[in-house]
């Protein structure tokens, strides 16, 4: 009869030759050597792993030998559960949990007598403690009058692109009009900004070498474009994710986030994916001395939408 | 009677566990790279331009295959070695820039018409197809360096020529032959950049290579180097197992959809990337012991929830089942 077809019988009443009382093992001594060749490899282990950390060993070594360890504790204490101790199944009564009626009668008399007498005692502290409650539930309040902090106003809206700000690359250096080849991409960003605390993220601007002659992107920004420069936000207008992803051949800025598609010969315009609108374009010319510079600060916030701006 | 139970109420959860282990295998094994290794040379000559002109007109519109572009590189360098008066080689002490020798026009020409003439064109100006030029592209003016990637990368002669994007193949042509057919469209026109030898990369910066490969790089090939897809079909391929030279020449010409890099990148930055990608990309340091294919966090994941938890599941069946 297996295990699972016994009656359940008490622990405690239970006899030494009650087949409730034998190992599942069919050779116990055996089973038993057998688990405790387990644990003393489970011990060497996590000495092993004593011994790894100490000559500064690989942390992979060390991470085999802990697991290793573990397992093997692990395997040999639920193998001496499972295998070597009395399979059962047993039950065991509970014992009884409320008390005598006449605790029951001695316990109800000492709170409703004695206790209202103890609390009208000290009516001050009483009325104290009440009212620090209630002011406690104003605290709720507080947030709402005083720490919502001051209004973010317009600096959502604003770069530190300003008129006649030169591009430079991460190193800080100049981008001359000759150094991009057709098809080449750099990420640019503000003159004298690059490794500051001012708003690098929201600077960065990519900008693309699309031929050699002006380019227009859409009517109006005749002369955003000059020598085939132009310039981007690199802020995704869906959740602002770096569009750093860009196809020549496609003429396309991808963004790796959500896959969003600017078509860059055509404003930046979206093709495909979750962004709602272009990114800004930053208007740029060419200063005496050959190196690009923004012609005006974007003209519309970058990146995504926020309260003010879907 | 225990133990048979116990097997069967096993059973369903091995099968799971196996089936999980063999697809992430599947999935994530390497040396799963595509290798067609036959009929070298002579593929091209299967494809004439009568019929080439057949299979355009199922493909996808020709602007995808459009460079639109003449490699202008401008060779501004220390050094410049000139021979009749003509740039044969120009660079500096860590790249220098060679021109495949015209000795090797004749032989280049033959290999020309042999492999790339049926959809490039007898001169090379590419083929126009349904009457809209610049299907096939227009090879004048692209430089050695260019011809030289295409070909020794396996891309061409292309075993799809109207698939959006050549994979890179075993090679169907030698470093020699890819060298005479750039030596001969390069006679037709003249420019450069033109095929780069990298210098010392043992000497080079890998620290300042990992920064430029993570700001120029990564966005598109991931920065393991794994590469990712893009947009429309198209996508980064990986860059393990690139030689230095090919590495030099997508940064230089801006293979396909890839941008290209000319004067914002120094020829000491380019052998700084070349280094990081060769030894840190290509070999790299694993410290958790598999790199599952360097994918990211979705494949990592997939392998630690479907491996993991069912291993877990495992012994909490064998624990839970009653003895």
């Amino acid at each position: 009869m297996s295990a699972e077809q016994r009656t359940p019988v008490s622990f405690s009443v239970a006899k030494a030759d009650d087949p409730h009382m034998q190992p599942k093992a069919r050779n116990p001594k055996r089973t038993e050597a057998l688990l405790a060749l387990v644990m003393l490899l489970g011990i060497a282990s996590l000495i092993g792993f004593i011994v790894a950390y100490f000559m500064n060993a690989e942390s992979w070594i060390m991470g085999a030998f802990m697991g290793a360890g573990a397992l093997l504790l692990g395997f040999g204490i639920t193998a001496w559960g499972k295998y070597l101790m009395p399979q059962g199944p047993f039950v065991e009564e509970r014992h009884r949990m409320s008390g005598t009626p006449d605790q029951r009668a001695r316990f109800k008399a000492a709170v409703v007598q004695r206790g209202g007498g103890i609390l009208g005692r000290r009516k001050v502290l009483a009325g104290l403690a009440a009212a620090g409650m209630g002011i406690f539930g104003l605290l709720a309040l507080v947030p709402v009058i005083r720490s919502f902090g001051p209004l973010p106003e317009n600096t959502l809206g604003v770069t530190q692109w300003k008129r006649g700000t030169k591009l430079v690359d991460s190193t800080g250096r100049g981008i001359h009009v000759n150094d991009v080849a057709v098809g080449g991409v750099v990420t640019v960003f503000p003159e004298g900004m690059v490794n500051t605390d001012n708003g690098q993220a929201v600077d960065q601007t990519i900008l693309i070498r699309l031929t050699t002659q002006d380019f227009t992107t859409r009517p109006g920004r005749e002369s955003w474009g000059p020598a085939g420069y132009v310039a981007y936000s690199k802020l995704c207008t869906h959740l602002g994710c770096p569009v750093g992803l860009y196809e020549q051949q496609l003429q396309l800025l991808v963004c790796p986030c959500h896959q969003s598609m600017f078509n860059v010969a055509n404003g930046a315009e979206p093709t495909f994916g979750p962004a709602p609108r272009p990114l800004p374009q930053l208007a740029l010319y060419v200063d005496d001395e050959g190196y690009l510079r923004a012609q005006a600060p974007y003209d519309q916030p970058v990146g995504p939408g926020y309260w003010t701006r879907s | 009677m225990a133990t048979t139970s116990l097997s069967r109420r096993l059973l369903l959860p091995v099968l799971i566990l196996v089936v999980t282990v063999l697809s992430a295998v599947v999935v994530f094994g390497e040396g799963s790279k595509s290798s067609t290794s036959s009929s070298p040379v002579l593929i091209a000559s299967t494809v004439n331009s009568a019929n080439a002109q057949t299979i355009l007109s199922n493909a996808i519109p020709p602007a995808a295959y459009q460079t639109g572009r003449a490699n202008s590189g401008a060779a501004n360098s220390s050094l410049k070695v000139f021979s009749n008066g003509k740039l044969v080689a120009y660079g500096n002490k860590n790249i220098t820039y060679v021109a495949p020798p015209s000795s090797l026009n004749t032989i280049g020409e033959a290999l020309y018409m042999q492999n790339c003439a049926s959809c490039h064109g007898n001169n090379a100006d590419g083929v126009p197809a349904n009457g809209t030029p610049g299907a096939y592209p227009n090879l004048r003016g692209l430089g050695p360096a260019t011809i030289d990637f295409w070909i020794e990368t396996g891309r061409m002669p292309a075993a799809d020529p109207t698939s959006v994007q050549a994979p890179s193949r075993i090679a169907r042509l030698n470093s020699n032959q890819a060298v005479a057919i750039a030596a001969w469209i390069n006679s037709l026109a003249p420019a450069t950049p033109y095929i780069p030898i990298v210098h010392n990369v043992s000497g080079a910066d890998h620290a300042a290579g990992f920064d430029l490969f993570a700001l120029n790089c990564a966005a598109c090939h991931t920065i393991t180097g794994g590469g990712d897809m893009l947009a429309k079909g198209t996508y980064a391929p990986t860059l393990r197992n690139v030689a230095p030279t090919q590495i030099v020449e997508a940064i230089r010409t801006g293979p396909g959809n890839m941008p290209r890099f000319t004067g914002n990148l120094t020829d000491a930055q380019v052998r700084d990337i070349v280094a990081y990608v060769s030894n840190n990309i290509e070999h790299p340091a694993n410290p958790g012991g598999i790199g599952l294919g360097g994918l990211g966090p979705v494949g990592e994941g997939f392998v630690a929830l479907a491996v993991g938890m069912g291993v877990l599941l495992l012994i909490a069946f064998w624990i839970g089942d009653r003895a």
